[in-house]
Order: C-alpha cells, then sequence, then structure tokens
C-alpha cells in the first residue's frame, strides 16, 4: 500500500472512531428512555410509561416553561441590541468602535464561570433577589456578544450600492433601512437569533448562578434530579429535547430557505 | 465664491456629516454599551472589591482583609489549580491530536459531503450539556452499557471502575469539547491551497514532510483558535469534574462554586480565586499571542 493510502486510511479510522464517540451518549439516551427497569444500565423491556410520567411532573412543566421563557425573552433582547450596534460598529470613523468591540470580544475569552460569580456577587451587591429576572439579565449578557459579532459580520460583506441608489433617488434614511438594509441583513439577524436561543437553552452554569431557589430551568432541574439520583424520567425528557432540537433544526432550514 | 472657498465649505460640510454620523452611533450602541458596562464590566469590580472582604458563613462583612490572599498565597489552593490546568491542557491536546484528522477528512471530502460532515459533527452539540453528560455516566458506570459489551465479548474478566475517576472525567471533556476544536480547524483547513502540497511532493518530500512543513504551519491559525476555544472554558469546569469526577481531586471550578454555594460560604476567597484564574487566563493568551506574532514576523523576515 502506498503512504498515501495508509494515511487516508488512518484518518478515515480515527474519524469513524469520533462520528461514534460522539453518538454514543444520544444513542443510549433514546433506546433507554423506553427501558422497562427503575436502574437505568439494566435493559428490561419496551416500555412508554416514563413519557407518561413525564406529562404529570408540574416540575418539569414549570422548569420548562421557565426554560422558554428565558430564552425567547434573552434572544429578543439581545438580537435587539446586537442590530443596533452593529449599525453603530457600521460606521468606520466612530471614537467608540475600538471600546466597544473590546467590551463585545472580551466575555468570549472568560470560562462561564466567572461571569456566574460575577453576576450572582453583582446581584447580592445590590441586593437584588435572583430569580427570573437575574437569569433574564444573565443570559442577555452571555447572548450579546454572539449577537452583535454574527450581525457585524454580515454587515460587513454589505452592498452599500442599494442604500447609494436609494438616496440619490431621494428615499428617506427610515425608509431605506424598513426596505433596503433590513432585508439584506435579515439573515444575519436569524442566525444571531437562533445562536442566542440554543446559548440559553444549553446554559447551565451561569443560570446555576443567578437563579437562586425557586426558579429552575431544565438544565437545572435535570442536575438537580442526577444529583437527588431521581433519574427514571430524565432518558425521556432528554430524548423530547433531542427530538425538540432537531425539530426545531428542520423548521430553521425550511424557514432559511424561505427567506433566503 | 472661489474654488478654495468652496473646497472649505464642503470639508465643512463634510466635518459636520461626521460629527452626525459619530453621535448616531454613539447612540445606536448605547444600549449595548450600557448592558456590557453595567452586567460585564461592574460585576468584575464588585469581584475585586468581595476579594478584600471579611468572608462570613452566609455573605460577607464588609470590613477589609487580606485573608484570602493570604490564604492563596499560603499554597492551599495550589493542588486544585494544578490539576485543573493539568485537565485543560491534557484535553486541548487529546482534541488537537483527534479533530486534526477529522477536520482533515471533511476539509478534503466533496462540496456535498462537506456540509453533511459538518452538521454530522454539530448534530450533538444540540443536545443539552447536562443530559450529554448524563449519558456518559450511564455508559461508563460500573454496571453500565460499556461493562456489560466489554464483559459479554470476553474482553475483560471484571467490570471497569472508570466513573468517579479523572479518566471519565477527562473522556467527558474530550467528548464536550471536540466540535470547539474540529470546527476552527476546519475551517483553515478548507480555505488552504492544497497545490503546496502537491509541489512539496513534486520536489521530492515524502507524505510526512509535506505535512509537517506545509499543511501543519499553514493551518497554524486553527490550531491557536481551537486550543484557545477549549483551553479557556476548560479550565474553568465545574459541572463535569462535578457529575463524573470524585471528591478526592477537586478542580478550581468546583472549590469556587461550592464557596458561593455551599453553607459555611466564603465568597472572599472564592472572588480571590476567580481572579486567580483571570489572571492565568490571561497570561496563557498573552504567551499564545507572543508566540503567534512572533511566527508572523519571522515569517514576513523569511519573505523579504
Amino acid at each position: 500500500m502506498k503512504p498515501n493510502k495508509i494515511y487516508h486510511n488512518l484518518n478515515l479510522t480515527i474519524f469513524t472512531l469520533v462520528m461514534v464517540f460522539l453518538y454514543i451518549p444520544i444513542l443510549i439516551l433514546v433506546v433507554f428512555s423506553f427501558n422497562d427497569s427503575k436502574i437505568v444500565a439494566n435493559w428490561q423491556g419496551f416500555t412508554f410509561k416514563y413519557y407518561l410520567l413525564l406529562f404529570k411532573n408540574e416540575q418539569i412543566k414549570l422548569a420548562f416553561e421557565h426554560t422558554i421563557l428565558i430564552a425567547v425573552s434573552a434572544t429578543v433582547v439581545s438580537t435587539a441590541l446586537g442590530v443596533l450596534a452593529a449599525l453603530g460598529l457600521e460606521n468606520k470613523r466612530f471614537t467608540g468602535k475600538k471600546f466597544l468591540t473590546t467590551l463585545v470580544y472580551i466575555p468570549l475569552m472568560m470560562p462561564d464561570i466567572l461571569m456566574g460569580v460575577s453576576l450572582a456577587l453583582l446581584f447580592n451587591f445590590l441586593r437584588v433577589g435572583t430569580g427570573m429576572v437575574t437569569v433574564f439579565i444573565a443570559h442577555v449578557t452571555f447572548c450579546l456578544s454572539y449577537t452583535v459579532i454574527v450581525i457585524q459580520s454580515r454587515l460587513e460583506g454589505f452592498d452599500n450600492s442599494l442604500v447609494e441608489a436609494a438616496m440619490d433617488l431621494g428615499a428617506k434614511p427610515w425608509l431605506i433601512f424598513w426596505r433596503i438594509k433590513l432585508p439584506l441583513i435579515m439573515p444575519g439577524i436569524v442566525a444571531a437569533a437562533l445562536l442566542a436561543f440554543t446559548l440559553s437553552l444549553d446554559d447551565f452554569i451561569v443560570t446555576f448562578f443567578t437563579s437562586g431557589r425557586g426558579f429552575d430551568t431544565l438544565p437545572i432541574y435535570v442536575e438537580g434530579a442526577i444529583r437527588r439520583g431521581t433519574i427514571t424520567t430524565i432518558n425521556a425528557l432528554s430524548t423530547l429535547m433531542i427530538g425538540f432540537t432537531l425539530i426545531l433544526v428542520a423548521v430553521t432550514k425550511r424557514v432559511r430557505k424561505f427567506f433566503f | 465664491m472661489n474654488r478654495s472657498q468652496a473646497i472649505a465649505s464642503s470639508s465643512v460640510l463634510e466635518q459636520r456629516q461626521i460629527k452626525a454620523r459619530n453621535w448616531q452611533s454613539w447612540l445606536l450602541s448605547a444600549p449595548s454599551l450600557f448592558w456590557l458596562i453595567l452586567f460585564f464590566a461592574v460585576p468584575y469590580l464588585i469581584v475585586i472589591l468581595y476579594s478584600v472582604l471579611t468572608p462570613d458563613i452566609y455573605e460577607v462583612k464588609f470590613a477589609f482583609s487580606l485573608g484570602s490572599y493570604r490564604e492563596i498565597f499560603r499554597g492551599t489552593y495550589w493542588i486544585p489549580f494544578f490539576l485543573s490546568f493539568r485537565l485543560a491542557l491534557l484535553t486541548t491536546l487529546i482534541c488537537l491530536l483527534v479533530g486534526y484528522p477529522v477536520a482533515y477528512l471533511i476539509a478534503r471530502s466533496s462540496e456535498k459531503w462537506k456540509n453533511i460532515l459538518v452538521v454530522l459533527i454539530i448534530i450533538p452539540f444540540w443536545t443539552n450539556f447536562i443530559i450529554r453528560i448524563f449519558s456518559w455516566r450511564i455508559f461508563l458506570s460500573t454496571n453500565g452499557v460499556m461493562n456489560e459489551v466489554l464483559l459479554a465479548l470476553g474482553l475483560i474478566s471484571s467490570p471497569l471502575e472508570i466513573i468517579r475517576t479523572d479518566w471519565a472525567v477527562i473522556i467527558v471533556m474530550v467528548y464536550v469539547y471536540l466540535p470547539y476544536m474540529i470546527l476552527p480547524l476546519y475551517s483553515v483547513i478548507e480555505k488552504l491551497d492544497f497545490s503546496l502540497l502537491d509541489a512539496a511532493m513534486d520536489l521530492g518530500a515524502n507524505e510526512r514532510k509535506a505535512f509537517f512543513k506545509v499543511t501543519l504551519p499553514l493551518s497554524r491559525e486553527g490550531i491557536f483558535a481551537g486550543s484557545i476555544l477549549v483551553f479557556i472554558p476548560a479550565l474553568g469546569t465545574y459541572i463535569i469534574p462535578q457529575l463524573m469526577g470524585n471528591q478526592n481531586s477537586l478542580y478550581i471550578g468546583q472549590i469556587i462554586t461550592y464557596k458561593i454555594k455551599n453553607i459555611p460560604r466564603n465568597w472572599p476567597i472564592a472572588s480571590a480565586l476567580s481572579l486567580v484564574m483571570l489572571i492565568i487566563i490571561a497570561a496563557v493568551l498573552l504567551i499564545l499571542y507572543a508566540f503567534y506574532r512572533h511566527r508572523q514576523i519571522r515569517k514576513m523576515d523569511e519573505a523579504k
């Protein structure tokens, strides 16, 4: 065999192993969510009962509502702020450009735990009780950097000739914004919003530090359930969540096709 | 009006326009600026403040004390810092070794396959972080799936005790952070000019030499970006060792979390430890940056 071939086969082997490695946990969750056994690890037979239990569990319902509420509100606010900031940063002679850019990029260089700790102490210092509002603030804070960067990168590749043409034809600035600029940067806005939404759904550590007692999101609930050992329904919950993300992804693809 | 006057007045007009545009930009960025200052920058000032206060069981006493720093310099927390640093370094290295071939293979596939493979890498990423860790517990536990399969195949005679060891922590760390390494590597390798590789081989370099002299140096940017994306969150990790590791080897993220959350609390020490972590990260970033710049400058010198 030629060395070329050997290297290629080696790469292929590693690639296959990595794929197996990436998908093992997901496969296990789905299979074991139908497992009729109290002990998670042993296969006892097929059942739907954990899915039924899941829908009866008020705590999970509440945590689900909290998660969606926070994700939607944090996405809306961080995307709106991101659009405004990106439009501001578009101006090359903006005197605050460097300052804002630095402030946007630094949070990306920090482990989540530091944002969690610092926000927890801020809320304590300000004597703000932790709960829904503090979690919302925290989520907007870590989503904001991403939305600004994604929308800004879209604006950078922006073709200004259409705007100039509209200006030459005497269109008012707000009309130019609504009819030309906004539709053109829409893909960037959608991408930013989706990223913010998934980041918010997935977050554990920052929420853990800023939620306090009584305001659980799904990741917080799941972690608590693992710790308490009441884990039988988690597989079913996880499978539904995986299904939910896959649907979200499929819908996104459709939406993208529709828009662009 | 003569010509120079016209130019002067038009430049005055231009100046005014630039000023107006600048104001507009400040106005547009004001909400984000305000948000990031209030909820990102100010909290760090609070961390600095709390690090020099006196600890209390529940909150803090507003009395100045350097006790936390004294405790840190006495070396009480060297081991957790060392463990976290080692874990982050190992995770980064393994992700690089495993991720590079994967990124390379994807980058050299056909256009159609590229998209499919990238999505395949990202999909597990969309599953909730906590849930993925949980399923590794099911897989690796002493009476878990992996042990059952290995026992049934006769490859082992007694179950492997992986769960609650540092090995379990490493496996899950690599699992969680691998996509962060693969994606930047892929985006750099994908843009690489592969005709250079052919040229090197035409000139008599063998596969290995061509890889180490051409491909690897040209993908340096991806290696830096991927390493930063893996190393930094890995250094502060809390939940992975919490769910997969044991209480005999505590990582710094766990110590900080315990000191913030568990009673008796000690917020000053948690604050001081957070600041030390921040300094370590800044140092690592500076070293990487200096290294990167050094190579860039050398490359420019060689080009001359």
